[in-house]
């Protein structure tokens, strides 16, 4: 069944092809709002909304578009619109700072697990710190290097869910990953890495 | 090349994102410069966190989530009618039956006393019209 199949049966409220794309496309949801939000949890319940979304609104699909490039827009649109709600709740906050919140929050768990191997916990923390300077970028930019990384997206396939022109997406791209290598050598020259 | 122009290409280089001369120059400067080597070395192994995560594992009961917040808003869609229509709508149907009721024993009681108005008006006109018994002969036999 192809995807167009997929979204004239669900026009027509078909269930069966509701649950078809769901299988065929939770994996690429979830990974964009994991990419986005770095919480697993968040990330799924997230997707979940963006499925929630896609069948409410199936009708508006046009059949010319990309089914792929529609659920990309909505994941995006869902996860920064939970960044923004919890950052209501921490708008005075900084990278370091809440690298070290992380940190100190991951070590508190870890201090539990003492038979886990060293090499994990520093992963774990490399893990933190990287997410965190993601999280600290600009919405676009975040949005671009997310694509970029996590789904392996063409800087043309980007530019047409982002709606940009291709050059834009590479001066995004260029920003984005110039801002983490500043954030990344901050970090590791006050020994947070 | 000094320290920080390498910190400002690192990302790229580890990228395989320079031309040529520019990989040969940083990889010559990390060869001499231990600082920067760790720096190069650590946000390598940062980046590398991104290819372990990409593909996250499967839920299995994704789909079952989906469909339940679905009901669930369904749900809270008929619960959040406006209270208008909750409230108003059985008083606007109660008025409606008690004027058809009303309307009803109206209509009884008239028709009731039309019904008695018209058997006394057809048990009196035989003997108002005394013509219709009598036939003319007889009138003027007399």
């Amino acid at each position: 069944m192809s995807d167009n199949d997929i979204i004239q049966q669900l026009k027509q409220g078909n269930e069966q092809a509701f649950r078809k794309l769901v299988d065929s496309y939770q994996g690429l949801v979830v990974n964009t709002c994991f990419g986005l939000l770095h919480n697993r949890e968040d990330a799924e319940d997230v997707a979940q909304d963006v499925f929630v979304e896609v069948y409410r609104s199936v009708s508006n699909f046009r059949a010319d578009a990309k089914v792929s490039t529609w659920l990309y827009r909505i994941a995006v649109n869902r996860s920064l619109n939970h960044i923004r709600d919890n950052k209501k709740h921490r708008w005075l906050s900084s990278f370091e700072s809440d690298v070290k919140a992380e940190k100190k929050r991951l070590l508190q768990v870890e201090s539990s697990q003492s038979d886990q191997p060293e090499f994990e916990l520093e992963n774990k923390q490399r893990a933190v710190i990287l997410h965190e300077a993601i999280s600290s970028l600009p919405e676009n930019q975040k949005v671009a290097f997310t694509l970029n990384k996590y789904e392996e997206l063409s800087y043309n396939e980007i530019a047409e869910v982002m709606e940009l022109s291709v050059s834009s997406v590479e001066s995004l791209l260029f920003r984005a990953k110039k801002n983490l290598q500043k954030k990344l050598y901050e970090c590791y020259r006050k020994k947070c890495m | 090349m000094k320290c920080k122009d390498v910190h400002n290409k690192l990302i790229f280089f580890l990228e395989g994102d320079l031309s040529e001369a520019e990989m040969k120059a940083v990889q010559e400067h990390l060869d001499e410069c231990r600082e920067c080597a760790l720096f190069a070395e650590e946000l390598k192994l940062t980046f590398s966190i991104l290819e372990t995560e990409k593909k996250p594992e499967v839920n299995p009961f994704f789909y079952t989530r989906v469909k339940a917040k679905l009901e669930k808003q369904e749900e809270q869609s008929i619960e959040r009618r406006p209270v208008l229509a909750r409230v108003l709508q059985p008083v606007a149907f109660s008025l409606i039956l008690l004027l058809a009721i009303y309307g009803g024993i109206k209509f009884g009681a008239t028709s009731a006393e039309q019904s008695a108005s018209l058997t006394l008006k057809q048990e009196l006109i035989p003997y108002l019209n005394e013509m219709d018994v009598e036939p003319i002969e007889n009138f003027l036999m007399q």
